[in-house]
């Protein structure tokens, strides 16, 4: 019996992937209330919107209503948790149930550990978002005739690789501190409170104001509310958030390796 | 592949089990070196200045009460616990280190460290992903192990409807995805019949040329098919 050749670099990203779909289907409902978890988030703020409907739009970032607005909220904030928390949650899992010293046993990279995690969680936000917008302006009102699909597509894109490094680094806390729900879930609602998901930087007290500003998730939303709702003003945002990821994504699958390898020291790969 | 029991009548007879193993010289050979391995939990030394050598078809028994750290000296092998003192080497490379995890397969005690959600057949296609360079040369090995191995039944259940005695089969099973040349085998047979207890040694069997294997048990019957064993003090 031959050994058999080794993986691409690529092979146990896509295993990872496919194993976490086939995880996530295996509970049959969970994909369809997802789904319709974000449709009635979304029309609770359509509901909300008709309510205030004279509200001013001076601060909503070119987005024609406050609805059209907070869309693109509710929409990043799918990719924010998928690529920021989800990581980090799946590790716990990992941890949890036993496998996480079984994977690193095998011969693959903690970065491709990191990576091929987040790809499925990514995919299905993706799609979920798609499904939000088509149901916002088809059947809701939304405006999008004057996108640019391009700039939406972009957006979307440097917007996920700037996050995945804040997930990365979260999932890194996590191997390390084990219980890191808590915090996890504290940095996603910050990220998306903070950086103008729901409402505008400007009604905020100035220091928030302030850190908001500073938030990466900040120029995700600006980006692709200008990509949606102007078909232009996008570039600058997509050129901020791609720096972002180009320097923190390599430092957070630095810090997951230390992480895995701080684990291996203390011997706590196999505890809870 | 239907397995052949002939190999059970073909078996060797054990030779006289030594108390500790002998230290004898490293050569080019050994899949295995260990040198002065060390390791502690804490103020609680679990493993102290270990030696021990594997070449190719030597088998290696880890004896010992709980405690003694057996378990701690495979995870370290097997590079999921970096000894605190020592080294060891698989085939020239560091353990834990990429080249090292690509010979080495193992079996911890945790029966449940598969994916719970997904059949044995999932679980076993997705751990030859990892190691394999196509998902086609994946499957390939992982219908010839479950033929192998007599999984059939097992593989199509989903790994949380399977016994203790089923899931520690298919454990067996993932750590010989990749035709490993050092297997590390951790109480493989605690929960296993008689049945399944010789298809296993008879898959070791047949891997005996090229295969290094060091287990840790608590079980004569599986001491008696290794040529030598280690005794762990408390």
């Amino acid at each position: 019996m031959t050994s058999p050749s080794s993986p691409s670099l690529a092979e146990p990203l896509w295993a990872l992937a496919r194993r976490d779909y086939s995880v996530a289907s295996s509970y049959r409902f969970a994909i369809g209330f997802d789904l319709l978890y974000g449709l009635i988030d979304l029309l609770v703020y359509y509901f909300i919107a008709r309510t205030f409907k004279d509200a001013s739009t001076a601060h909503l970032g070119g987005a024609p209503s406050y609805f059209a607005f907070v869309t693109v909220g509710i929409v990043i904030t799918l990719v924010i948790s998928a690529a920021s928390a989800t990581i980090a949650l799946r590790i716990r899992e990992e941890q949890l149930t036993g496998t996480l010293e079984t994977l690193a046993a095998q011969p693959v990279r903690s970065w491709q550990i990191a990576l091929g995690m987040a790809g499925w969680p990514s995919a299905f936000a993706m799609a979920r978002g798609a499904v939000y917008l088509l149901v916002a302006a088809s059947l809701l009102g939304v405006d999008v005739s004057q996108a640019s699909w391009a700039g939406v597509v972009l957006v979307l894109f440097a917007s996920g690789l700037a996050l995945l490094g804040l997930g990365v680094g979260l999932g890194a806390a996590v191997v390390v501190f084990k219980r890191g729900n808590n915090v996890v879930g504290f940095v996603t609602l910050a990220l998306g409170f903070a950086g103008g998901a729901f409402f505008p930087l400007a009604v905020l007290p100035g220091w928030l104001e302030f850190l908001g500003k500073l938030m990466p998730t900040r120029f995700v939303f600006d980006g692709m509310r200008a990509a949606l709702f102007q078909g232009s003003g996008w570039g600058k945002d997509t050129l901020i958030l791609l720096a972002y990821s180009a320097i923190g994504l390599p430092l957070a699958l630095w810090a997951f390796s230390r992480a895995v390898e701080y684990a291996r020291r203390r011997g706590s790969l196999a505890e809870y | 592949m239907k397995v052949d029991r002939r190999h059970q009548a073909q078996r060797a007879e054990p030779k006289l089990l030594v108390r500790p193993k002998p230290a004898r010289v490293a050569n080019d050979t050994d899949i295995l070196t260990i040198e002065g391995l060390s390791r502690r939990f804490g103020a609680h030394e679990v493993v102290r200045s270990l030696g021990l050598t594997a070449g190719p078809g030597e088998r290696i028994a880890l004896c010992g009460p709980n405690g003694s750290g057996k378990t701690t000296v495979l995870r370290c092998i097997a590079g999921t616990v970096t000894p605190d003192g020592g080294r060891i080497s698989i085939d020239g490379h560091p353990a834990g280190s990429l080249a090292a995890r690509r010979l080495v397969g193992a079996s911890f005690s945790q029966e449940r460290s598969f994916y719970l959600r997904l059949t044995g057949h999932d679980n076993l296609l997705f751990f030859a992903r990892l190691r394999m360079a196509s998902k086609r040369e994946a499957l390939r090995r992982v219908h010839a192990l479950e033929e192998e191995l007599e999984l059939a039944a097992i593989v199509r259940e989903r790994v949380d409807h399977c016994s203790t005695g089923m899931t520690q089969q298919l454990a067996v099973a993932r750590a010989l995805l990749g035709e490993p040349r050092l297997l590390l085998l951790d109480e493989p047979t605690r929960s296993l019949d008689e049945e399944a207890v010789e298809r296993l040694w008879d898959a070791l069997d047949r891997r005996r040329e090229r295969l290094a294997l060091v287990i840790a048990t608590h079980r004569p019957d599986d001491v008696e098919r290794c040529e030598s064993q280690v005794d762990l003090p408390v």
